[in-house]
């Protein structure tokens, strides 16, 4: 049973896991010194790490008898905003990297830049620019958080096959296969993950919409924009 | 109202964590097989990973079981992990009360 997912140690070139982990320190580094979490967000954080983490084991088939997983990305930005959001997807990341060999230690960096940094901060623009547009409820509401977790999911997977396309002859396919292998492959993934978010974001609109109003990205949904002008 | 919100969370916490459990329990005995994209394609050329180390829980399981069982106790004890870790670093990063 081969249970890896991520990019592993020996399939990026030097030039660019170096390239990459200098763009993830950046994200680091704001990311922790801006991230200031609510009382209502730190359980919050800490269930939905682990939820992905639980997520990740789940490995789809997709074609050509390859598989793909959940990044959680888009859920985790929009729920936590990108900053807690890409803290979350670094402590899965390292710890599947240090305990469970998924992943590696050189591609930590451009693991976190495609899933903790394109995968969040990508579906968490598209929402708030969509959401200002269609000001959405209802069925607008779930269309632009899938059409968000989607665009996220395929921009991740473009980002790993170029980073692998660029890392010739270290990786031995170049830019014109592994990106489109990666995109059209994980386009399906992007789908699931589309569908898993707006369940997610349902539900706990449902249970738990003070969560989400706390949240740096949903609380602009016209909801809770609309409950604050009736409270002033 | 402390006490009402403290309930919540906890109840959201019990039901976060066994739809975890579920995830788990899904990806060992059902979803379990792992052939990523570019890996099959490294493979077929013959490209192999180069770890700079063993994890001690090398491809989610235990070395001397290695079979679902262990795959099952690995995931449970990741989860668990996983959230303990990211409620502690959730915890350093919350708003200081003025």
């Amino acid at each position: 049973m081969n249970n890896k997912t991520h990019i592993p140690d020996g399939f990026l070139s030097p030039s660019v896991f170096i390239t990459a982990f200098v763009i993830t320190i950046i994200f680091w580094a704001i990311s922790f010194k801006k991230t200031k979490l609510t009382d209502k967000q730190v359980p919050i954080m800490g269930l939905l790490t682990a939820l992905f983490f639980a997520a990740m084991m789940m490995n789809y088939p997709i074609v050509g008898g390859t598989t793909a997983h959940l990044l959680g990305g888009a859920s985790l930005g929009l729920i936590l905003g990108p900053l807690a959001g890409c803290i979350s997807v670094t402590i899965i990341l390292v710890l599947q990297a240090l305990l469970f060999g998924d992943g590696g230690l050189t591609t930590l960096g451009a693991n976190v830049l495609n899933m903790g940094i394109i995968g969040i901060f990508v579906p968490c623009a598209l929402f708030l620019l969509m959401n200002k547009a269609v000001k959405g409820t209802g069925k607008k509401l779930y269309t632009v958080i899938f059409v968000s977790a989607f665009v996220g999911d395929v921009l991740a997977a473009i980002a790993a096959g170029t980073e692998l396309g660029l890392s010739q002859p270290t990786f031995q396919y170049g830019l014109s296969v592994a990106v489109p292998a990666m995109a059209i492959n994980h386009s399906i993934i992007g789908a699931a993950e589309g569908v898993v978010t707006m369940i997610l974001i349902g539900t706990l609109l449902k249970l738990r919409p003070d969560v989400l109003e706390q949240s740096p990205i949903l609380k602009r949904l016209s909801i809770f924009q609309n409950r604050k002008e009736v409270e002033e | 109202m402390a006490a009402t919100n403290k309930k919540t969370t906890q109840k959201t916490i019990v039901i976060g964590l066994t739809v975890a459990l579920i995830f788990v329990l899904i990806g060992v005995f059902v979803l379990s097989y792992s052939m990523e994209t570019l890996d099959k394609q490294a493979e077929q050329l013959g490209s192999e990973e180069k770890p700079l180390f063993n994890p001690p829980f090398a491809d989610y399981n235990i070395p001397e079981l290695d079979n679902v069982w262990g795959g099952l106790i690995v995931g449970i004890m990741g989860t668990l992990l996983l959230f303990v870790v990211s409620l502690t670093v959730a915890r350093l990063l919350r708003k200081k009360k003025s």
